[in-house]
Parts: C-alpha cells; structure tokens; sequence
C-alpha cells in the first residue's frame, strides 16, 4: 500500500522536476511577457504608475491613423522583400555553384559562410565605417571611375534603407547557402544522368532537375528570412537609428521609440502585438511546410 | 575543363568579396597612426597593438569582455541542463498533459523578441534585476529555450527506447538514467546547444540595451555601440573594439564549424 502510494507520487513528482526549471523560467519570461503585451496595448500605461487606464482599442484605432506607423510598416515590407531576394536568389546560386566544387570548397565555404556568426551590432559598425561619403565603397567606385555611383549612403533618404538590408544580407546569406548546400545534397544523382542522357545542359538541368526539388527548402528558407528580418532591430538602432527623416525606420525601431524611449507602453505594445502576429503567422507556415518535408 | 575554372573564379571572387569587409576592419585596427591616409584594402606595414591595449583599458571593454563571457557563459551551461532534462521528461516520462506542453513549448519558436521587450523590462523589474547579470540571464534562457528543447527531443526520440527500459528494470531512478545513461550520449546535441546559445547571448544587443542600462554591468555589444557615439572619428579604435567582439565567436566557429552548421540549420526557426 505504502510503496504504491510513494511510487504515484514519484511519477507525479519525476517529470515535474524535470520540467520545473525550464517551465518556470519560460512561462515567466517568455510567455507572461508575450500575454502582458497584449493586455498593455489596451490600455494607456507609462510603464511605471501602478494604474493603467483601459482604453479598449484606442491604441489600434491611433496606431491605424499613424502616417509614421504605416510609414515603418512600409519600410519593414521593403526591407524584407529586398533580403528575400538576396538570401533566397542569390543563395541557391551560390550554394548551386559551391555543390559542384570538390577541392578549396571548405575554405570558399567558410569564407561565405563567417560573417553568419558576427554580431549584428558589429555589422553595423564595420558597415557604417564602410559606407562614409570618404569610406571604401565611395573610393572604389571612384577608382574604377564610376563616379556617379559614390554617394553618402547612410545619409541618403532614397537608399539608407537598401544599403542597411545589404549589410545585413552580408552578414545572413551565409545561412541560406548552408541550408540550400543541405537541400542540393539530397536531390537524387539519378535525375542528374537522366538529365545528362537526355542531352540536357547544365543550365537547363539546374532549371529542371534542382529546381523542382529544392522546392519544399526555397520555402523554408524564404519563411526563415521572412520572419529574422522583420525581427531586426540592432543593426538599425546602431547605425541610423531609423533616420534620416525616418527613411530606415522599421517597426520595431519605431516601437522602441514610443515604447521604452516615450514611456508610451500601451501604445509600443500595440506596433508589438503588429509585429507578433506577422511573424506567428510566417512561423505557423513555416512549420507546416517542414511538417509535410518530413511526413 | 574551362566551365571548371571560370565556376572557381567566380566563388573566389565571391568569397573575397565576402571577407573584404571582416578584413580591411582587422586591418585598421592593426594600423598605425601615420597609415591611416592608406586606402583601408592595404595591409598594415608596421603593425602596432596599442589601439587594442588602448580600448581594452581606457575604452572599458576589458571590462565589457569580462561580463560578456559570464552572460554567455552561463547561459551556455544552463541552457545544456534545463533544456537537456526538460526534453528527458517529454521523451521518456508518460505525464498527463504532454500534447499541451508541446504546443507552450512550441508558442516560444513564433515569439518575436522585439515585440515583447515592454511587458519584459516590466516583469524583470518586479523581480529588481535591472541591472543585474541575472535578469539578462533569465531572459536569454526563456526566450530560447524552446529551441533547444526541441532540438533535444529529436535527439531523444532516435535513443533506443529498450536503453531506458534496461535501465528501469536495474532499478535506476529516472534521475539517474537521464545522467548516466541519457546525457553521456548526447555529446552532439550538447556541444551544439552550448555553442549556438553561447554565440546569441554573446551577439544579442536588444536585451542588454534594456536591462543592462548601468556602464559597470555593461556587455561587449553595448560598449560597442556607445563606443560608435562617441569615437566616431577614432576607426583605429572602434575597428579594435569590432575585432575584440567578433574574435571569440569567430574562433569558436572555425573549431566546431560541423556543429554549427547543423546547429544553426536546425535552430534556424529562432
């Protein structure tokens, strides 16, 4: 009888001290903040009066009506869509090219793939050195005398926000090259000499035989720079700080400035509870596509 | 033969490209006062360490280097345990309520950071660990340990299930499996999960921007932005400073490159 009892309490007790430091953790610092975000955004809040006013969807209505917050919004659509189209295009061409080469393909690996582990904020400091108006970018072009290209990047209203996306692709293709090189290395050899029989080119087998089949990971890594770039802050923040005259403010800079800078906690929590449900939704598809890879 | 050639033109061409910018910046650092009128792809010609000497002393970062290993540090070896034994009980213990805890676990992979920086400086304040090393560590941990819990599970789930029996029936208690039997052969996973959470911690600027607002308890990436406010006009010193942030990730990558390859491919979703 005792024993029974004493060997249920046990395996009540085995799996909740497996789980209890992780759980306790978790459920304080990721989940009560994420349900606390939404319960902010309806109310009026400094982040330090004990009383939060209700105001039900005020700040959604203002938000709706804020020509910066569409401005940021529009600013992060644009930033994504430009990383897409490097990570994704020019990473399957890069990875492409890697799989075909057998000797000096670790080093050419490594060297694409290094700035993967580098800090965004040390990005934007060796980028923002890089792009002065006397920086290396203007001086090379001025060397090969395409003077008309040199221009003061960070400073210009019309490319600040591209040039801050190309640094930051700098700093991220790397991952997207890994993921392809995974890809391209489980597409069938089989289809290659069907391909090679039938008098295919190399093009035309890249375009018919590794496209089709890379499929379900284009998707992947397309979902992936999705949701990371709308995540970004750090490497905005430690170069443009969103400017100038807001040309590079995303909406996550901007939400940290009404936020935590303004003490306007209800009203960050709304661009917040934005942002959250935008990259939930990438997340949900993401998952669903790996889900089916691996069925 | 020629198709061979031109391809590995390219990807040299690419991967110079690619290092360009990592290297003229450990260039400049390394550059005395009288080179910096060079162009910034010349090499130092008498290469001097007083902008490293300088910036680690007056700059702070020595200081800031010594905090940043303690974050990442400890996040790293936590990180191994509470997610390692989280997973252990999702694997090889039936509880009630499993399927729910999976999708808790699962909600962390779709939780931006940036959009709940608020509610979080909030509830790290009611607990007064603004500015403390343990706030920032507590938040790093829960903000990725769904990750890493899933990352286990895949890697538990491939161990023989008769190996947990075995020991079961030897009397072990579950405490004892999970350290005996489980974590001894989980060498790869744990390797990775120290590495990948070793390197976010030391990278991440967001967080430590938040809670970290006193200049003692500083990190790396906090000095170096202040840094970037203050010296813009020193690039001997702000490109020593880059390289002092860059060079421990940098090398713990070139070590256990396969680890984090598979690491971060896996880990990606964060």
């Amino acid at each position: 009888m005792f024993s029974d009892t004493s060997s249920r309490l046990s395996k009540v007790l085995a799996p909740l001290l497996f789980l209890l430091p992780a759980l306790a953790i978790y459920l304080t610092f990721a989940i009560y903040p994420t349900l606390s975000v939404v319960q902010y955004s309806f109310h009026d809040w400094d982040g330090i009066s004990p009383d939060m006013e209700w105001v039900g969807l005020g700040n959604y209505l203002e938000m709706f009506d804020d020509r910066i917050f569409w401005e940021a919004f529009r600013n992060t659509f644009a930033w994504s869509a430009f990383i897409i189209v490097i990570n994704v295009g020019l990473g399957l061409v890069i990875a492409a090219m890697l799989s075909r080469v057998w000797r000096a393909r670790l080093i050419l690996q490594t060297a694409i793939v290094l700035p993967v582990v580098l800090a965004p904020v040390t990005v934007a400091t060796i980028w923002r050195w890089m792009y002065q108006p006397d920086g290396v970018i203007n001086e090379a072009f001025r060397g090969v005398g395409l003077e008309a290209l040199a221009t003061p990047w960070l400073g210009s209203p019309d490319v600040v926000l591209f040039a801050l996306a190309f640094a930051h692709s700098w700093s991220t293709i790397g991952l997207s090259v890994i993921i392809f090189l995974a890809g391209l290395q489980a597409v069938d050899e089989d289809l290659y000499d069907a391909a090679k029989v039938d008098g295919a080119t190399t093009l035309q087998a890249f375009r018919h035989v590794t496209m089709p089949a890379l499929r379900p990971v284009t998707a992947v890594v397309f979902i992936l720079t999705l949701t990371a770039s709308f995540k970004v802050f750090d490497i905005i923040w430690a170069t443009t700080q969103g400017g100038p005259i807001r040309s590079s403010e995303l909406l996550s800079t901007y939400m940290y400035k009404r936020g935590a800078l303004e003490n306007n906690y209800g009203y960050g929590a709304a661009i917040g509870v934005a942002l959250l449900v935008i990259v939930s939704l990438a997340t949900i598809i993401y998952m669903q596509i790996q889900e089916k890879k691996d069925a | 033969m020629f198709a061979r050639y031109l391809l590995l033109l390219v990807l040299t061409v690419i991967a110079v490209l690619m290092s360009a910018p990592s290297i003229m910046t450990v260039f400049t650092s390394l550059k005395p006062a009288t080179e910096l009128g060079d162009p910034a792809w010349f090499p130092p010609l008498a290469p001097t360490f007083e902008h490293y000497v300088r910036v680690w002393t007056e700059g702070g970062f020595g200081k800031y280097f010594g905090n940043t290993v303690l974050i990442s540090a400890i996040d790293a070896v936590v990180m191994i345990f509470i997610a390692s034994m989280a997973a252990y009980a999702m694997v090889f213990i039936d509880f009630p309520g499993k399927l729910l805890l999976k999708f808790v676990f699962l909600l962390g992979l779709m939780i931006p950071v940036t959009a709940i920086i608020l509610p979080l400086y909030s509830t790290v304040r009611s607990f007064g660990l603004i500015n403390s090393h343990l706030g920032v560590i507590l938040a790093d941990l829960a903000l990725a340990v769904s990750v890493f819990v899933f990352m286990f599970t895949s890697y538990f789930v491939g161990i023989p299930k008769a190996l947990h029996e075995a020991a079961r029936i030897d009397g072990a208690s579950e405490f004892q499996i999970y350290r005996r039997v489980v974590l001894p052969i989980s060498a790869p996973v744990i390797v990775t999960t120290g590495l990948l959470e070793f390197m976010w911690s030391w990278n991440d600027l967001l967080l430590r921007l938040l809670l970290l607002p006193r200049e003692d308890m500083r990190t790396l990436s906090v000095g170096l932005l202040n840094f970037q406010g203050t010296q813009t006009r020193d690039i001997t010193a702000l490109s020593a400073g880059t390289v002092i942030m860059a060079v421990p990730v940098v090398a713990l990558f070139l070590i256990f490159q396969r680890h984090f390859v598979r690491g971060m491919t896996s880990g990606a979703v964060k």
